[in-house]
């Protein structure tokens, strides 16, 4: 207790005890995010060319991939203006994307036709989760070029690529620079070197937890009552795929953040991933008990790998979780 | 003075740490008396509703409707603002869901509008009605539902098929049972539940108005005695006093959390962001008697008593001790003065919120889509909320209690809890 304590005190005063941050951001956060973006355009401009599902539906896989890459990220940019609610609406516990889809296109809304106006359509009608619906559902797949549903693709591809380009700049100008000047007179957002790292330990720890608890716990259900067809982009085929994506993007966070060797948390990293790969893609596993059990021992090694966060980098930087976005209920 | 070689921080371990930790004990005690209080005021407000709902069913009238409706609004001023000793506080929150649930898919327990749709993919018993229906199947289950008691409520209905929108007790399941559906939208107007639909004989409206009001009845005597039995762990030697009091510092850690996890990622982002992104009515927090800004209100209110140690009573007396505020202000006067300027921003945009929809600007109205006003007056708020976590954190960096999650703290014990 006592040598933890000391070894805070010097970390508090003494210089870039925090080197971590600076690799994180640069080598992590802004790759990812420009990929976002590029990834986003890419789709955007894919659909002004040919709306169809056929056509849209490889760049839109591409496109989750990349937010698989920053949707871990939710502080700064990614919270303003609830840019990452507005991106990817998930879980969705009242089955709202579909009825909000059903609604626009029965209404042929026209909120559509100005991209600030659809900007400002509820979430449930915007983002990935509703382009997924319009993509991949067979019953609205069908649409034609011409058709509302073209144009409600359009809009929505749109809509995402603006969110990316807002998101990128803001990382670029604003955040960033903010990060890596902490502590410094002036920096309003960040007022000692200790507050960006835990900041990004906050969306590490807070990211393993969002993949254990809800892209695995949610097609979990109980062992009564499994619900696979509550799994994340099932409709696309993606629930393993996201699992997996998000593990390695949270690997590489952990890796920059780390100031020393990592391996309790490499091992770690390596078995869930292991684990993951004997899985079946959309886990209709959970409804068979020996299915069943391969994720939860996924769930149990993504639970040692935050053991081993904690150990490796919370403890040396002399850190903890802070509050995130997930706390409520 | 004496020990000039020592080094530094092995003294202020030596001679600062018995002082500062009866300082904490007083604080918690402080925490500890507001939640006896708020939660005493709770079940006393519970059961003034409890009174004005057993008139209104032995004598239905439009009066007596409005009457146990004027209960339930003054029933949510007390208990809002124990909603700050949710989280950190395994036995409130592990309670907590048996009376304060939300959202609840209504169909559950009573008629609703044509246009609520029926069961979901996530919620096949959205329309079970259980007041139309004296037996009916549940998972299985053939149910025996003639008559309409605490137990089956409590039992057999709450979180049925293991769907928390299966609402079957709490303020919320008396909210619909008074106010109705809000067939508004984003209109203002609130539930028009006909006072009828309590009435005897011809004068019922919508059928099974006994079964109604026997709803009614279990449904409030269920939110009586679950007050009654928190106000009793918040007692001199209650279990939720005493879960505290076993490591002060892990009790302020609870304190703390509670704070920063009800302001930001429960009320900023689950309750206005989310409700606002999607132009939902349905997600304000009380959407039946569009009550939501004083739900909110309160909950920042709430948050403010836990830090400055004061809470003014439903009887207007006060309870107040030695402070969170003064505990951070020992440590570091700046860290405590910007929690305390933070604290105080959040009440006065949570107060232009509960301003305009007092005076007509409904919460409903303000999530509409493209209504920018409304959505400056809801995103100011959040705002607020969102760095008044900031400052928690600070506090806590400054208590130097992010350390407590290493050493693995036993009163914590649920793996969500923010600082593990």
């Amino acid at each position: 207790m006592m040598i933890r304590h000391l070894a805070l005190m010097f970390l508090l005063a003494g210089g870039p005890a925090f080197a971590g941050v600076e690799e994180a951001v640069e080598d992590h956060v802004l790759p990812r995010m420009a990929n976002f973006a590029v990834q986003a355009g890419d789709l955007a401009d894919a659909a002004a060319d040919d709306c169809t599902a056929d056509a849209l539906r490889p760049p839109f896989q591409d496109l989750f991939d990349a937010w698989l890459g920053v949707s871990h990220l939710r502080f700064g940019p990614l919270e303003e203006g609830g840019r990452a609610l507005s991106i990817g609406f998930w879980p969705d516990t009242r089955g709202m994307v579909g009825d909000t889809v059903a609604r626009l296109i029965a209404e042929e809304d026209p909120v559509l036709e100005d991209p600030d106006a659809f900007a400002e359509v509820s979430i449930a009608g915007r983002g990935l989760f509703a382009l997924e619906r319009l993509l991949f559902e067979p019953e609205l797949a069908d649409y034609d070029d011409g058709d509302y549903e073209c144009r409600l693709v359009q809009a929505i591809a749109e809509d995402l690529a603006m969110t990316s380009d807002a998101l990128l700049s803001e990382w670029r100008t604003d955040q960033a620079p903010a990060l890596l000047s902490a502590g410094d007179p002036g920096n309003t957002l960040y007022l000692s070197a200790r507050e960006p790292a835990q900041v990004l330990y906050t969306a590490l720890t807070t990211g393993l937890g969002f993949t254990a608890e809800q892209r695995l716990g949610r097609p979990l259900g109980t062992f009564e009552r499994p619900r696979p067809e509550r799994a994340e982009a099932r409709r696309s085929g993606r629930p393993l795929r996201n699992v997996a994506l998000s593990l390695e993007a949270l690997r590489e966070l952990a890796r920059a953040l780390a100031d020393g060797p990592i391996p309790e948390t490499e091992q770690a990293f390596a078995a869930a991933l292991e684990q993951a790969a004997t899985l079946d893609p959309v886990f209709a596993g959970v409804s068979d008990p020996s299915g069943r059990l391969k994720v939860e021992i996924l769930q149990q090694r993504i639970e040692r790998i935050q053991v081993a966060v904690t150990e490796e980098i919370g403890v040396p930087l002399g850190i903890s979780q802070g509050f995130n976005a997930a706390d409520g209920d | 003075m004496h020990c000039k070689i020592t080094a530094l921080p092995a003294l202020l371990a030596i001679t600062a740490a018995p002082a500062f930790a009866q300082d904490k004990i007083a604080v918690i005690d402080t925490y500890a008396d507001i939640a006896q209080a708020g939660y005493e005021d709770s079940f006393a407000k519970a059961r003034s509703l409890k009174e004005a709902i057993s008139a209104l069913v032995a004598e239905p009238s439009a009066d007596a409707l409005a009457a146990a409706k004027a209960a339930w609004l003054e029933a949510r001023v007390p208990y809002q603002q124990t909603e700050v000793y949710r989280f950190g506080n395994p036995i409130v929150d592990d309670w907590e869901g048996r009376v304060n649930a939300w959202p609840l898919d209504e169909g559950l327990i009573d008629y609703v509008d044509q246009s609520y749709g029926g069961p979901t993919d996530e919620n096949l018993y959205a329309g079970l009605d259980v007041i139309a229906n004296p037996t009916f199947t549940l998972s299985g289950a053939e149910i025996d539902a003639t008559e309409i008691t605490p137990a089956l409520l409590e039992n057999e209905l709450h979180e049925a098929d293991g769907v928390e929108a299966n609402v079957a007790t709490g303020y919320h399941a008396i909210e619909f049972l008074l106010w109705g559906q809000d067939l508004n939208g984003t209109d203002h107007g609130a539930g028009a539940r006909p006072w009828t639909d309590y009435a005897e004989g011809d004068e019922c409206t919508n059928g099974n108005c006994e079964r109604r009001g026997n709803y009614l009845e279990a449904a409030v005597d269920l939110l009586v005695s679950d007050l009654e039995w928190m106000s009793g762990q918040w007692t001199d030697d209650g279990a939720a006093r005493a879960a505290l009091m076993e490591d002060p510092d892990a009790g302020i850690v609870a304190m703390l959390t509670g704070m920063g996890s009800l302001s930001y990622g429960e009320q900023a982002g689950e309750r206005m962001k989310l409700g606002l992104m999607l132009n939902d009515p349905e997600e304000e927090h009380d959407c039946f008697s569009d009550n939501t800004h004083n739900s909110h209100f309160y909950d920042g209110l709430g948050v403010r008593n836990v830090y400055v140690g004061e809470y003014v009573r439903v009887d207007g007396s006060v309870v107040s001790g030695p402070s969170l505020s003064e505990l951070v202000a020992s440590a570091d006067p700046q860290v405590d003065a910007a929690l305390r300027e933070d604290l105080n921003r959040t009440m006065i945009e949570l107060g232009q919120l509960k301003t305009a929809a007092e005076a007509g600007f409904s919460y409903d109205m303000m999530l509409a889509r493209g209504n920018e006003a409304g959505e400056a007056l809801i995103m100011g708020a959040v705002d607020a909320l969102v760095a008044q976590t900031r400052s928690i954190e600070r506090a806590v960096t400054t208590l130097e209690l992010d350390q407590i999650g290493f050493e693995g703290s036993d009163s914590l014990d649920d793996p969500d809890a923010v600082f593990q």
